[in-house]
């Protein structure tokens, strides 16, 4: 065989090869999502269960078929919290054609947001990334999801009204971990406290709080009526333990959305009766998304983790907020059933979430153009030794200072783009 | 300020440092024998919390049984770091064998986590957590107990540096060249001091696990623990009870008198201020002996 021949040969074999590829590609109905988390650093205590949750949740609706024909992949790596490894993710993410990522990390998801902008790449920025994102005209392509911090601030603010009647004159304590995501609810503690007449005295730890033993003898004999501990993982747990040994009214200790079963467990789980937390979605196995993903995806050995993880607060934390995103891509093939499937389709569908509950597991969600808080919503539980148990319906409070706040900020972002 | 506050915080001050300073006397303990400042210490200690909660919580054996197995696998852990990494460094440049050991410090951090689950892991050594109060005095029961080990530990490490066996390892310390000439087996005796360095991280592992829980953190009592063996001198182990109820105390009336005036952060501020002024001015620290090279 002539050396040209052979040659012209190779290459109509492998342009042929390729040919089928394509089509088969051209044929399949993929949404393709981005999840590179923090398995590894910082976000350690949440993103193992979080991820899980997630990706359970994702088996389930590919398990029936997926969304009219289309099928979910997600994508998971490991970012580190290292920003250099996050945006190559991203970029990554992005060259292979990913509509949404979920970087689950406050500095990523900060050092992303010019890119989403820029690139029309939904990010889900649930329980974390800045606060002000919640105002979807500054940041159409950044998603919370989910109550931030100042929502959550002053939920549990207007829980100790509801119990005290009246806060005026009443000392509330504000025990946080001294980085930007501790110091976060302040701006919001400070101007409730101004308009309903408490006292707030905050004491700040640093990180990551795993000795808080010169903190709490301050909180104690500062007699406070009630105590929020603002922190993540061991600073939460320290912060527990600390507590108890100092004799602390558990029933008026209380946290964010980021304290888990796990925690009280490390903190001694009968010693911690009574602690208060931000529940964004009902926790334990009874939620029917959790059912079915007990009955259809773990039962038949598809699980993405342990199966004694699931129905545990982060684990349902993901759940959520993959519920609502999979809802985002329903609307958006409702919208536009031939796609193309980009960042501005799910973008639209994600816009046009309304009052979605997922089988009562969440509250009622509601996403627009301007709200990508979702109407801010949750419930106040309490631990009872064993679970965390609701004590209030989901409800929001206190939103025209919360949204003062987000205004505030992003108003600042679009003047100066930070 | 309250006086009464201010005694709290300085009674729990003082065991908190004690409780640094047993992982700092590991630190002591290899620096005495071969001369290396080991940045593996915090890991060492976190390894050690680690070792005692798998015993118990994946093995299921009572806790007053886990914590010696957990001990004795630390202190073989020890020897055959010496014996399968530090040896190889022979001849190497001081520089690169402490390289080695933050190296170590990094790996260990990294897999640890990975290999039992990154959640804080909780290690029930039946200290209650119920609040003691003498009068209207709080005294915190983990610290008090945890405090209490470490000094009785402290002091059991400078009583073993007199006997036999410590002088050999003082030898060893003091020249190895002549240690070799009169037949000390110098290898064995730094490979016990590693083994015996990492049963004290293991026993500061499970004393600050009971305190906090078992996770990574755990290997950031390493920055506490040189804070002190700068300050009481790197081969000075009397040197270490001293300062660490200093840099104890210290961070805890740093917290309690400059972090409601500066707004916070000061306790670790504490530790690197108290590095940096040793190193300028008293660079043997307070009980260091100060090596003078005759040229």
């Amino acid at each position: 065989m002539e050396r040209r021949t052979f040659l012209t040969g190779t290459a109509a074999a492998a342009l042929v090869s390729q040919m089928p590829i394509t089509i088969a590609r051209a044929q399949d109905k993929v949404i393709k999502f981005a999840m590179p988390q923090d398995f590894t650093k910082v976000y350690t205590f949440v993103t193992a269960e979080y991820s899980q949750g997630q990706r359970d949740y994702i088996s389930l609706i590919n398990a029936r078929g997926g969304i009219n024909g289309y099928t979910i992949e997600a994508d998971v790596s490991d970012h580190g919290n290292d920003l250099p490894r996050a945006i190559e993710a991203y970029e990554r993410a992005k060259t292979e054609g990913a509509v949404l990522i979920d970087p689950l990390s406050t500095p990523v998801a900060r050092a992303l947001v010019p890119r989403v902008l820029e690139d029309e790449i939904n990010m889900v920025t649930a329980f974390s990334g800045r606060s002000d994102a919640a105002d979807g005209t500054a940041f159409p392509y950044v998603m919370p999801l989910s109550p931030n911090y100042w929502t959550q601030a002053g939920l549990l603010i207007d829980y100790f009204r509801q119990k005290d009647g009246d806060l005026n004159g009443k000392k509330i304590c504000f025990v946080h971990i001294d980085t930007p995501f501790g110091k976060e609810p302040l701006p919001i503690l400070e101007k409730l406290a101004e308009q309903q007449g408490f006292e707030l005295v905050t004491f700040p730890y640093t990180p990551p709080g795993n000795d808080q033993s010169a903190i709490w003898p301050q909180v104690r004999r500062a007699r406070p009526d009630w105590v929020m501990f603002w922190g993540a993982g061991v600073g939460q747990t320290t912060a527990l333990t600390e507590a108890v040994r100092n004799g602390m009214d558990m029933s008026r200790m209380s946290s964010s959305v980021w304290i888990s079963e796990s925690d009280m467990e490390v903190a001694g789980a009968q010693d911690v009766t009574g602690v208060l937390k931000v529940e964004p979605c009902a926790s334990g196995r009874d939620p029917k998304p959790i059912q079915d993903i007990l009955a259809e995806v773990v039962e038949p050995g598809n699980g993405a983790g342990p199966e004694e993880k699931v129905g545990t607060s982060y684990y349902n934390y993901g759940v959520m907020i993959t519920a609502i995103i999979i809802e985002g891509v329903r609307k958006a093939i409702e919208k536009a059933p031939d796609g193309p499937v980009t960042g501005p389709w799910l973008n639209d569908g994600l816009h046009s979430i309304r009052d979605f509950d997922a089988d009562g597991m969440i509250p009622p969600v509601t996403i627009t153009p301007e709200d990508h808080q979702g109407g801010g919503m949750a419930r106040i539980a309490h631990w009872d030794g064993e679970k965390f148990v609701a004590d209030t319906d989901f409800f929001t409070a206190n939103q025209d200072v919360v949204w003062e706040e987000i205004r505030k900020y992003s108003e600042e972002f679009k003047k100066t783009g930070e | 300020m309250d006086m009464l506050l201010l005694a709290e915080l300085s009674i729990n001050g003082v065991f908190v440092g004690l409780m640094y300073a047993l992982v700092a006397a590991g630190i002591v303990l290899i620096y005495k024998t071969s001369g290396i400042a080991n940045l593996a210490q915090g890991a060492l200690a976190m390894m050690g919390g680690y070792a005692a909660w798998a015993f118990t919580a994946m093995v299921g054996l009572p806790i007053w049984l886990a914590i010696p197995i957990a001990l004795a696998v630390m202190f073989l852990a020890g020897v055959a770091l010496e014996r399968f990494a530090l040896r190889r460094m022979v001849g190497q440049p001081i520089i690169m064998v402490i390289m080695l050991t933050l190296g170590l410090e990094i790996m260990l951090r990294g897999v640890l986590p990975g290999l039992f689950g990154s959640a804080v892991k909780r290690l029930d050594v039946g200290i209650p957590n119920t609040p003691l109060f003498l009068g209207d005095l709080f005294l915190n029961r983990a610290t008090l107990i945890g405090g209490s080990v470490s000094f009785v530990l402290i002091l059991l490490a400078i009583a073993f540096f007199n006997s036999r066996l410590g002088i050999i390892m003082r030898a060893v310390s003091d020249d190895q060249s002549a240690s070799w000439s009169v037949g000390i087996r110098v290898e064995r005796a730094i490979a016990i001091a590693w083994g015996l360095s990492a049963m004290m991280a293991t026993t500061a592992g499970v004393l600050w696990g009971a305190t906090q829980g078992v996770d990574w953190s755990l290997s950031l009592l390493l920055i506490k623990a040189l804070a002190i063996a700068i300050l009481g001198g790197l081969d000075s182990l009397p040197g270490v009870l001293i300062a660490g109820i200093i840099v104890g105390l210290a961070e805890s009336l740093a917290t309690g008198i400059l972090d409601p005036i500066v707004g916070g952060g000061t306790r670790d501020v504490v530790a690197s201020v108290i590095i940096v002024l040793t190193l300028l001015l008293r660079p043997h620290g307070l009980f260091g002996r100060e090596h003078i090279e005759r040229v």
